[in-house]
């Protein structure tokens, strides 16, 4: 019981879970028996979940915006790290410095854009969402590439390894795991912006249109319920990246204090 | 004390003129020196050479100069039988703070080194023999994030070995050990020096007594001063701080420490580093 007001202590996982479990309870019991005005009683979301579930297509729209996400996720990742790999070679120093400068721009306008640019609305949600993750994913990666030392550089040096070799081992191969915990970063980000995208292009749908129009409609209830819902997604994308950090590179977390 | 018998034979090292500045400002003047292959009668045995300085006097900075890192800005390093300019990957060099690939297993860092130089069945081979020898077999699966200070300096000198030809630089090799490490260390650099004739193991260190226990010859970096008495930028090796020790009857005894002659020389070195 000490432990967990103890700076830095780590309490035994059984007494860390019991406490995380016991807050979370307390939190709903609160909600349950104290509402407040305006703010949807639990009973109201609950309800409005399973209505949003079984006559708006909720899980449809979820997997049909998380699709789309994962899509843009991916195209995105390639994109930023190949154009922060690059930066190795000067002349495309200012491509990577532009790019990470363009988180600025705001989606609207480069909504409009897009769709002078490409035809279908798909495609334009699809190449928003891309263009903003790779904007903020290039931002973390050349930072991450930023972390080498010149230490590191001269190990790989000393073993013969030319520039290329070098670089390949000690920034593409070493540092492969940060890369991907800054993917999982900036894939809130995405979210956020989905659904965004998904009120400024309505053709698409997505749950973002679903949160657009509960809120036109000061459905509180529905709000609250697509909220935790993106929530609970998110959360569990988290877990889903940890694990793969634990699999792919099981060096990672060695000799931090956690 | 007994100097034993000894002869010299071809340069391993040449440093000549070598002068260092950054940003005008000169941390390395004028050195020469350079490195022989010493052979024994009946004896197989490599050399070991030492460059003692103070605390950030530009040890680090001669050694990635020696390394082929950077390039000094006057002078030539050359190396190898053949005496050629050095580039990269000619001298081995473990630095201040031993660093390995953290996302390779430790047999996978030395096999990544063995494949520089070697068919990929030879290099396993000569990974096995390395593991063996430098007491890392136990080891082999374990990422370096796992490894003690010393088996990740051995660890760093095994991979280092595997893939140069007979030279290697050791930035600060005792520094932070404590005496049973020390012992270790020492015992694996007379291992690599025993391991074959050309072996050389240079040793860059504030560690007066380790070093010179160890050496044949011996550098002094300092500062000189000038005809009026002022300090000259920059550290050199002045011509009385160039130490030979097999002369000296120092070098390649058992226990070298507990000889008189040898506390009187740690002294007197103790002394030069006083005074310059
Ligand atoms: N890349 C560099 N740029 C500028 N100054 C440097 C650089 N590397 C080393 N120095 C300077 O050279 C001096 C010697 O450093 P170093 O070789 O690390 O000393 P040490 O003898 O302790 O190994 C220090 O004053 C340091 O600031
Ligand atoms: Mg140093």
């Amino acid at each position: 019981m000490k432990s967990l007001f103890a700076p830095n202590a780590q309490p035994a996982r059984l007494v860390f879970t019991t406490m995380v479990i016991g807050q979370a309870a307390l939190l709903l019991l609160l909600w349950l028996f104290y509402p407040m005005q305006l703010f949807p009683s639990l009973g109201e979301v609950v309800r409005a979940l399973g209505d949003l579930i079984t006559t708006q297509g909720l899980i449809q729209e979820l997997w049909a915006s998380m699709s789309t996400a994962l899509q843009a996720l991916a195209v995105a990742t390639v994109l930023a790290l190949l154009i922060s790999y690059l930066t190795a070679l000067p002349f495309f120093r200012p491509i990577a410095y532009a790019a990470s400068k363009m988180r600025y721009l705001t989606l609207t306008g480069l909504t409009f854009f897009m769709a002078l640019m490409v035809s279908s609305g798909h495609q334009v949600k699809l190449s928003v969402l891309i263009f903003g993750a790779t904007v903020y994913l290039v931002t973390g990666m050349t930072s991450v590439i930023l972390t080498t030392t010149q230490e590191e550089m001269d190990h790989a040096r000393t073993l013969g390894m030319g520039e290329w070799r070098s670089f390949y081992e000690v920034v593409v191969l070493g540092k492969l795991d940060e890369m991907l915990e800054v993917v999982r970063q900036n894939f809130a980000i995405i979210w956020t912006m989905i659904t965004l995208v998904e009120t400024l292009y309505q053709s698409e749908g997505g749950i973002g249109l679903l949160l657009y129009k509960q809120n036109r409609y000061l459905h509180l209830d529905g709000v609250l319920a697509i909220q935790l819902v993106i929530l609970a997604t998110g959360a569990a994308q988290d877990y889903v990246f940890v694990l793969l950090r634990k699999v792919f590179f099981p060096y990672s977390s060695l000799g931090t204090s956690a | 004390m007994t100097a034993l018998p000894y002869n010299y034979k071809d340069p391993i090292l040449t440093l000549e003129n070598i002068s260092m500045s950054f940003h005008g400002e000169p941390v390395l003047r004028d050195i020469n020196a350079q490195i022989l292959d010493v052979t024994r009668p009946n004896m197989r045995q490599g050399q070991v050479v030492g460059f003692y300085g103070r605390s950030g006097i530009g040890k680090s900075v001669l050694c990635r100069i020696m390394a082929g890192l950077i390039a000094p800005s006057a002078g030539t390093v050359e190396v190898g039988l053949a005496q050629q300019p050095v580039t990269p990957g000619m001298v081995g060099f473990v630095q201040q703070r031993y660093p390995l690939f953290d996302h390779r297993t430790l047999h996978d860092n030395l096999l990544v080194a063995a494949l520089r130089k070697h068919a990929p069945a030879d290099a396993r081979q000569h990974v096995e023999a390395y593991l063996e020898r430098f007491g890392l077999a136990p080891h082999r699966r374990k990422y370096p994030a796992l490894l003690s200070g010393g088996q990740r300096q051995r660890a760093a000198i095994a991979q280092q070995l595997l893939c140069s030809d007979h030279l290697i630089l050791l930035d600060e090799p005792f520094s932070g050990l404590d005496v049973a490490m020390i012992d270790e260390v020492k015992r694996i650099i007379v291992e690599v020096t025993t391991m074959d004739e050309l072996n050389t193991v240079i040793i860059v260190s504030h560690d007066i007594v380790t070093t010179t226990a160890l050496a044949d010859r011996l550098w002094l970096l300092g500062y000189e001063h000038d005809a009026a008495g002022a300090l000259v930028p920059g550290a050199t090796i002045s011509p009385q701080h160039q130490y030979n020790l097999a002369e000296m009857g120092l070098a390649w005894h058992e226990n070298v420490e507990a000889e008189p002659e040898f506390a009187q020389f740690v002294e007197h070195i103790k002394n030069e580093i006083r005074g310059s």
